[in-house]
Formats: C-alpha cells, structure tokens, sequence
C-alpha cells in the first residue's frame, strides 16, 4: 500500500512539472499533496497530514487557482529543449541515487528512538517547538511585508 | 536575556508598517537606527561575561513557566552578534538618505530588520530545525529587498536569487531529515552524541555533502556562486553590503561551520574538501572580477573570492587558521559594507555603475573617493589595515601547517585582488574629470558619516588588532577548536 501511495505521489509530482498547462498543474500538485498527506496518516503523523491537506492541498491551491484565474494568458514562453531533456535525466539518476541510500545505507542502521510526541498538537507546539514558532512567525511576517513591497508601485499607479 | 537579539527586531519590525502611516520618514528612520544601535551595544555588554564565565545556555521563562526556547550565547555567536549589528548600524545610518527615492521606507526597515532578527536567531539557535527555520526568515526577506527597486533586472534577479536559494534549502533540509530519522533528535547536542554512538561514516559523509551542497550554495562557493554575480549588483547599495557582509556568512558560512566543528567534528577529509573548495573560490572569484566593467559586480565576485579565503581557514582547522577565518568575516563584512555603499554613493550621483563611464569622480566626491581607497586596501591586504591581519594570520596557519601550495596561490590571489581595486580606483576615482560629471555633488551627510565610520574602523581595528583578537576572537576560536566536546559538554549530555 505504502509502494502504491509513494508511487502516486512521484507521479502526479512529475505532472505536475510536465504539464504545460497551469491550472492543471496546480490541480496535479494538489492531488500529490493528498498522496503525501495519506502517507502521513498511516505513518502516525497525523497532525502534518492535517497541515498537508488543509495549508498545501487546500488553501495553496485556491491561491494558484484564483492567481491564474485572475492573469491573462500571454502564450507559453518557450522552454529551452535542453532543459526539458535534463529533467528526466536528473530525475532518474535522482530515483537511482534514492534508492541506493535508502536501501544500503539508512536500511541497515539501527536508528536511535526519538522523544515521544506527548500531548495534544497546541502543547507540542508550545511546549516542545516553541523557538520554531517565533521562527514561523518571522518567516509569515517576512512574506507578507515581501508581498507588500513587491505591489506597492502598482498601487500607486 | 539574549532572547532580546530577536524579539526586539521582531517586534519592531511587525509594528513598522503602522508607524510608517503616521510618520513616513522621521519614525522609521529613527526607531530603526536606534534598534540597531541598541543590538550593538547590548552585543558589546555580553563581552565580559564571556570572557569570565564561558557560554551562556539559557531556557526562557515565560509567565514563571519555563518554555522550551534555549538559546546560546558563547564565543563565536557572540562575535556574528557584533559584526551584524556593527555593519547594519553603518548600513542604516546610510539608508537613511539612500532609500528616499525608493519609497515605502517603512515597508523596507519591517524587511530589514526581520533580516537581522533571522540572522540573529540563527546564530543564537540551539537545534538544527530552527537554524534552519531562522535561515528561512533572514533568505525571505533578503529575497523582498532584492526585488525593493522593483526594475526588470532586480526582479530577474530576486527570482533566479529565490530558485537557487530554495534548491540549498532542500538540500540543507533533507540532511536535516535523514540525522533526525537517525537519532531521534534536532538539539545539537543530542545529535552529537548520537552520531558518536551510531558509527554511521557513509550515510555522514552523504549528510555532509547536502549541507556542504546546501550551505556552499547560501555562502556562494565556487561551483555554486551562479546566483551571486546577479543578486548582490542588483540590490539596493544597503542591501548589497547586508548580503554580501553580512547573510552569506551567517546564512552560508555560520550555519556550516557550527554544524562540522561543533555537531559532526572536522575530519582530515573534511578539511581536504574544504580547503580546496577555498582556494578555488579564492581563484575563480579574483579573476572573473578583474574582467568586470559593473562595479557592484565586480565586488560582487570579490565576495565569492574573499568568501573562498574564509573557508580556507576554517577547513585549515588549525586554532590559528580558525582564528584568521574568524578575523577576515569581521574585516571583510565591514571593507565590502563600505565599499558597497560607496558604490551605492556613485551611482545616486552618477546614474551608473559602468566603469567605463566615471572617471576623475575624486574631484567632486573626496568622501566617497578616501573611503573607497581605505576599504580597497584593507581587502586587498595592505598593512596596517585590519584585512592584512587576517589574511596575514590565514597564510601563516597554512604555512605553520606545511600547506605551501595553498599559501602561494592565497598570496598570489591577494596580489590579484589589489590589481582590481586599483583597475577601480583608477577608472572611478582618478585621472581626468569626465564633463559629464562636473555637476555632481558629494553624497548626503548620512551617507557619508556611514562611509567614514566604515573607513575609520578598518583603520582603527587594523592598528588595535591585538585588542581585538584577547576580546573577541580567542572565545570564538575557542568554541570550535574544542569541537564536539563543546555541545556535549553545554548542552548537558
């Protein structure tokens, strides 16, 4: 189950980088974050599955959807013919190099335990990860005030 | 509390853009210097408790309760502290005339200071996650003031300086991923212990590649220096000093540092690898420069070239080439702050960065002229300025250690270097006026006082040098020549 799941995901991931078009694009992402958020479920993790489904596979989404709704379609810019042919080069060489890692490598050590998860999500959050959401923070206020500069001149037009 | 390095910045930033309604220049410019030169100051206070009592590991109290925020404040983070806040005071101070044309000055001080407080937090971070989450919040906000100017170039640049800087962070977090997945933790210290107990060279060595791919990719090593050239000549002139004086080295050459001394432990292979990719950065970046006619491209690839010696002395390994690595971030990020702000200088004047078309600009910009000559000096190594110190104490750690090659070619690099700071100075600031020229005028009083203040501490810092390697430098060299040993020992296992 796990093989046909991983599977899904790679796929509808490299979708999601071949298709041309945009909206379909988005919607191949969205349904390889589901594959992921799935994975995440059955590998006990639920609270980055919820966070996957509703954050990357929800909201992002409706925000790529309503941008390309929103623009004009201006005709394809022409993609060079080299980097087409490197991305499924790379990509196999990628999968080739995964595998040997994952298998040989990481398969046979004994990894250390890590510290249970004890508690509900908000007490991990705040008691476990605290210093990660003063970083969270930092890292939305960044993008909103990025946002923010990068559409002040066309306000002003 | 050192939590103050990043929760003042922080706060002050997400309040910055309601200040800005009321007040559009006054306000920002003033809470945003007077920040800094708090940061400044409250670093300096930290030196003698350093000095006394060694690091200092703190767990946050939050309402009588401790949370689980634990910050450290040792040797080698105390010293990033002084040298951000030092260089962003200068760069401030500058912004405040520089950035009048650029509009929306209040928006630009929330992005800059978020920078500081990410830069902050990395240094101050005791877990690998969030120095990889305080990386993301200083590259985010970089990538914001790369596009401030908000022209093709700058854009094309913001973005090309976004795909690159995302491919490094996969790569930093999928090494992040695989030590977590092995020893159940992100604290350092935990993680240091594990992988002693685990015995795991192979899959380490791979760990060690992502970051040395990831981290060399934020601190524009050779080969992965594309973005650079591109990013930094873009930028506004303050934010080309903060990126190229200040977040490659925190972001790129900080982050790498702490993890291979203090968490995996410098290996002879290691070091080797380093090492090489030092000197080829030192090559590569001196001779791409000399063929620039863009200014701030040209001191662009000297970053790279000067970034190359920096790793150099670290992957040395030795106390003294770690001390010289140390030494040459600070002089570095102080010269090419001062430079690029210079460069900021001739442009607002001038209209252009081409060399081609300065000339004679000592005439009517003696500030700018005095202080571009001391800031090429001291990068290029002339005595008694503060870089030839460290490039002094660098070539000495090599050829303590018997590493003759690498010696000669850093030497020879140097020679290189000062052949492009003259090619410079010559074609911006001397020889004949050019007439299209007669008219311009000196930079502000802000702008220049930042310059003078860059200038003069490559002087005064080049003179008191012993001064500063008792007080700063021997509790940073200190920190990562006891490598691993340091986390076990303060991190409490």
């Amino acid at each position: 189950m796990h093989l046909v799941l991983l599977i899904g995901l790679v796929c509808f991931s490299v979708l999601a980088v071949f298709i041309r078009d945009l909206l379909k694009a988005a919607i191949s992402l969205a349904v390889a974050s589901v594959f992921l958020a799935i994975i995440f479920f059955r590998m006990n993790a639920p609270y980055v599955g919820v966070f996957e489904i509703s954050v990357v596979a929800g909201l992002i989404t409706v925000l790529f959807i309503s941008t390309i709704a929103l623009t004009r379609s201006e005709g394809g810019v022409k993609e060079s013919r080299i980097s087409t042919l490197i991305f499924p080069i790379f990509f196999v060489a990628f999968i080739i190099i995964d595998i040997i890692i994952m298998k040989n490598l990481l398969g046979n050590i004994l990894a250390l335990p890590g510290a249970p998860e004890v508690g509900g999500f908000g007490k991990i959050l705040w008691n476990q990860r605290t210093f990660d959401l003063v970083g969270q923070i930092g890292v939305i206020f960044a993008g909103v005030f990025a946002v923010l500069a990068l559409f002040r001149r066309r306000n002003n037009e | 509390m050192t939590f103050l390095f990043i929760l003042v910045p922080l706060i002050l930033a997400s309040v910055m853009p309601l200040v800005g309604k009321f007040s559009k220049r006054f306000l920002p410019d003033f809470l945003t210097n007077a920040t800094v030169f708090f940061l400044l100051i409250y670093a300096i206070s930290f030196v003698p408790q350093v000095l006394c009592c060694g690091p200092d590991i703190r767990q946050m109290i939050w309402l009588g309760q401790p949370i689980n925020i634990i910050l450290a404040l040792d040797g080698f983070s105390l010293f990033m502290l002084f040298t951000i806040a030092l260089v962003s005071f200068a760069v401030t101070l500058f912004s405040i005339d520089y950035m009048e044309h650029y509009g929306a000055k209040a928006n630009y001080y929330a992005l800059f200071l978020l920078m500081i407080a990410g830069m902050n937090g990395l240094v101050l971070s005791t877990d690998l996650f969030s120095i990889y989450l305080f990386l993301e919040v200083a590259a985010v906000a970089s990538y914001g003031l790369v596009a401030y100017g908000l022209g093709h170039d700058e854009l094309e640049a913001s973005f090309k300086y976004l795909m690159l800087s995302a491919v490094a962070s996969s790569f930093i977090i999928l090494s992040i991923t695989i030590i977590f997945g092995l020893t159940g933790s992100l604290n350092l210290g935990a993680i240091g212990l594990g992988l002693q107990q685990l015995k795991i060279k192979y899959v380490l060595g791979f760990c060690i590649g992502f970051f040395i791919l990831g981290f060399g990719l934020k601190a524009a090593l050779v080969p992965f220096h594309a973005w650079l050239p591109d990013a930094h000549p873009s930028a506004p002139a303050p934010i080309s000093a903060m990126l190229s004086g200040l977040l490659i080295k925190v972001s790129g050459i900080y982050a790498m540092v702490r993890i291979f001394f203090n968490v995996f432990g410098l290996n002879p292979v290691l070091s080797m690898v380093l090492m090489y990719l030092g000197i080829i950065s030192i090559l590569v970046g001196a001779i791409m420069a000399l063929g620039q006619n863009d200014i701030k491209r040209m001191l662009a690839y000297s970053s790279i070239s000067q970034v190359g010696y920096i790793i150099l002395g670290f992957g040395l390994g030795t106390p003294l080439g770690i001390m010289g690595a140390l030494f040459h971030i600070l002089n570095h990020a102080i010269a090419k702050g001062l430079l690029f702000l210079n460069s900021g200088s001739i442009e607002r004047a001038t209209g252009t960065r081409s060399l081609d078309k300065m000339g004679g600009l000592a005439k009517r910009m003696p500030i700018t002229a005095a202080t571009s000559v001391i800031g090429s000096l001291s990068i290029a190594g002339v005595p008694p300025l503060n870089g030839f110190w460290s490039k002094l104490l660098i070539i000495i750690a090599l050829v303590q250690a018997e590493r003759y090659g690498f010696a000669i070619i850093a030497v020879l690099a140097s020679v290189i270097t000062l052949w492009y700071y003259l090619i410079i100075q010559r074609r911006a600031f001397f020889g004949k006026l050019n007439e299209v020229w007669v008219n311009i005028k000196e930079a502000p009083f802000w702008m220049s006082t930042a310059t003078i203040i860059l200038a003069l501490l490559c002087i005064v810092i080049g003179l008191v040098f012993p001064f500063f390697i008792k007080f700063w430098l021997v509790p940073a060299t200190d920190v990562l020549t006891s490598g691993v040993s340091y986390v076990l020992y303060f991190l409490h296992y």
